[in-house]
């Protein structure tokens, strides 16, 4: 049975651990892009063992990350495990061919037997635009479209398509072939309320990627998500959240390794972007109560949980590696939220289901077929 | 293994062939189950990965696979099944077979291969190609009258990236590239890379202006007519001053516990295939005695383990090529069983053979220049 189905069956909160495949260090050396890369397959079975859910990956073209050909990675991290769901995180929907996408992902599935979905996204970083040939002016409209036509090539056994950012397909029938009505996709968003509509619309479950400022406030979001489902007529769908995080044996070890490695990659954003570079002061406001998710297993589980109510999750994805952060410090990170950080959640929540049991619950009557994400 | 044999230099007189490597091919054909259903496209990856399991245990050199867009192959995104036969193996070289570079993007092939080459400590190769089918050009957007430009072109550009170092290119099939720098990179800093040629001399002449190597695809007629090809590749390495690496040569076949039932296992579905593809491209329908011919004479590598390393030995010491690759699928919608004891006999029986076969009677190495090196 699938992730997110199954979520929705047995109103089972789910963890993921997402990688932006950050290049990372052993006993001080900066390990190699090869080196890091099989370090991702690693972190992959330590997921499974651990007990965690999901397994993703991100899709990223610049120096120190090495994820840049997602499926490739999947379809590795597939075989070295064998009963966790395999993600991405997002997929850059916008400068990819669907045709190519669906062929890659459908091979990916067949190797992990049916463990595998994706997160579309239009992406925050934007280096594939030029990388690929594409204007990123047309930002909105190449992801519609290729969005459209990634889910009828899921959807529909042979396909007549055209468009205006590809060549049009005639009755194109694609292999190998993904399992009937294709494989879970959801539709990442960075607080657009159109990209929220748009998932609703589609009826395509939501990541909420929330990297900074305080959580609660994507609750609207979650909100209007449940809502513009009802309007288009579609059953109600989970919601996933994306964030950042450490998890160590207590608070003051995980902030201050966190902040080492933190405080340079968004210092470095905040230059490419234009906002204002990390202090001490905000990095510590961040993780009291805005959207990192550092600590020890109980601070981080208490986070979780109260998040979770807020914004009626059925799935948390941590994102745990970062630019150089050690291996050893991601290992013991991803060990302890397996073993530690989701058994308690789910207990706190289990004392006081609150909101998130609505969305447990409502979700439960859509699967019937199996077909939820893609009803 | 980081790719580093090309540095060492041995001008041997003769050629004992003892560095000689085995490989096997496949196009992810749809095999069958015993009781002669189809099995899914999913099925059928996972059979060529419970394969590639299989020669690795038995100490084959390589395993390619093919990219191809038609219903009858499982396999439309090698590097994928490559990432997936990387994690469960730890010896074989993994190649595509051939990447159709025409109708990709050579920055994403290399993304793609540097992944498969990091997951496999080193195992990658690159084998690049125009091609000999047709279906990608269409759904992919590419117009096949670029048939020639396209190759060019991105070849060109691949080349580049294979440096690994920040490039700066411009062309007409694809946006241009200004200090891009491409990631991963390789632990080895180059990705072992073929050119698959199927007869043009032009193409020839290329791979050994870009240092590249050359697989020979060889899918019919005798072995010998296209001892050309690898004289005019070292002859223009030699006049281009770039290395000439070992020949490849690939070749479809089946092994089986003698020549009867290889034939009989071989036959039906390959007559299926070759008359389904031969309808496109103008060939008459395939006849028992022209098949019958290939075997004896030709390239089909179908039969006993000694029939095969026979034919094997002779094709090999003919063209003094460095490595042979046998397309095991060939055969079309095979047994899956056959499938896998076809391997087993190739790795336990056919290449010992030919290891001995050659080694009787060392062939005089063709040398043209100072420079040959394995």
């Amino acid at each position: 049975m699938r992730g997110s189905t199954m979520t929705a069956q047995d109103g089972r909160l789910e963890f993921g651990l997402n990688s932006f495949g950050d290049v990372a260090t052993d006993h001080g050396r900066v390990m190699s892009d090869a080196e890091s890369v099989r370090l991702l397959v690693e972190e992959a079975q330590l997921a499974e063992t651990v007990g965690l859910d999901i397994f993703s990956v991100g899709e990223h073209y610049k120096e120190q990350s090495v994820d840049s050909a997602t499926p490739v990675l999947l379809a590795a991290a597939a075989q070295a495990t064998s009963t966790i769901s395999l993600g991405t995180s997002v997929t850059v929907l916008s400068t990819q061919d669907p045709v190519r996408l669906y062929q890659e992902f459908a091979t990916v599935d067949a190797i992990s037997n049916g463990r595998t979905e994706l997160v579309l996204g239009r992406a925050s970083a934007i280096e594939s635009f030029p990388l690929f040939g594409y204007d990123i002016a047309e930002y909105e409209e190449l992801f519609e479209e290729k969005l459209d036509l990634f889910l009828r090539l899921m959807r529909e056994d042979r396909v007549t398509w055209s468009g205006k950012h590809r060549t049009p397909l005639d009755g194109v029938r694609l292999h190998p072939r993904m399992p009937e009505g294709g494989i879970p996709a959801w539709i990442g968003i960075g607080g657009s309320p159109d990209s929220v509509v748009r998932a609703a619309r589609h009826g395509l479950p939501l990541m909420m990627a929330i990297i900074g400022g305080r959580p609660e406030r994507f609750a609207g979001h979650a909100e209007l998500y449940l809502r513009a489902l009802t309007t288009f007529g579609r059953p109600e769908l989970p919601i996933a959240q994306h964030s950042l995080g450490l998890i160590a044996d207590t608070d003051d070890d995980a902030k201050t390794i966190h902040w080492q490695y933190w405080r340079p990659v968004v210092t470095q954003v905040s230059r490419e972007r234009g906002f204002y570079p990390p202090t001490a002061e905000r990095y510590a406001e961040e993780v009291d109560t805005g959207a990192l998710y550092v600590g020890s297993p109980e601070t981080v589980a208490r986070k979780i949980a109260g998040i979770v109510r807020a914004n009626r999750l059925s799935r948390f994805d941590l994102k745990y590696d970062l630019t150089h952060l050690p291996r050893d410090v991601r290992e013991q990170s991803i060990r302890l939220f397996g073993e530690r950080v989701a058994p308690r959640v789910r207990e706190l929540l289990g004392e006081d289901p609150g909101a998130w049991d609505l969305t447990g619950r409502e979700t439960s009557q859509i699967v019937t077929g199996g077909k939820a994400v893609h009803a | 293994m980081p790719d580093t044999t090309h540095e060492q230099h041995k001008e041997h007189p003769v050629n004992d062939f003892s560095d000689l490597e085995f490989g096997i091919d496949t196009f992810g054909d749809l095999p069958r189950d015993d009781e002669g259903a189809l099995l899914s496209y999913g099925a059928a990856i996972r059979a060529t990965l419970a394969e590639a399991v299989l020669a690795d245990d038995l100490g084959i050199d390589a395993i390619a696979v093919g990219e191809h867009h038609r219903p009858e192959f499982a396999i439309s995104t090698p590097e994928t099944v490559l990432a997936g036969i990387a994690t469960a193996t730890e010896r074989i070289r993994l190649g595509s077979g051939v990447t159709v570079l025409s109708s990709d993007d050579p920055v994403r092939v290399f993304q793609r291969f540097a992944t498969v080459d990091a997951l496999s400590n080193g195992r990658a190769e690159v084998i690049l190609g125009r091609g000999s089918f047709t279906e990608s050009f269409p759904l992919f957007g590419y117009d096949l009258s670029d048939y020639e430009l396209l190759f060019d072109e991105k070849i060109d550009l691949f080349h580049k990236l294979l440096d690994e170092k920040p490039v700066t290119w411009e062309g007409t099939t694809r946006a241009a590239l200004h200090d891009a720098d491409v990631f991963p990179k390789t632990d080895s800093g180059r990705l072992r890379t073929w050119v698959g040629v199927g007869g043009t001399p032009q193409s020839v002449i290329r791979t050994a202006q870009y240092g590249l190597r050359l697989m020979l695809a060889i899918i019919g007629g005798a072995p010998a007519r296209f001892a050309p090809y690898v004289d005019l590749y070292r002859r223009a390495t030699e006049q281009l001053g770039t290395t000439a690496y070992p020949v490849g040569m690939h070749s479809p076949g089946l092994i089986a516990a003698t020549d009867d039932e290889a034939k009989e296992l071989f036959y039906p579905s390959y007559k299926v295939i070759r008359d389904r593809i031969g309808a496109l491209r103008g060939w008459p329908p395939l006849q028992r005695s022209e098949f019958e011919g290939d075997v004896e004479h030709g390239s089909l590598y179908v039969g006993s383990p000694e029939t095969v390393a026979r034919k094997m030995a002779d094709a090999i010491r003919a063209l003094d090529v460095g490595r042979f690759d046998l397309i095991y699928t060939a055969g079309g919608a095979l047994p899956a069983s056959a499938r896998l004891r076809a391997v087993e006999l190739y790795g336990t029986r056919v290449i010992p053979m030919v290891r001995e076969l050659l080694a009787e009677t060392p062939a005089p190495r063709a040398m043209t220049g100072a420079a040959f090196r394995r």
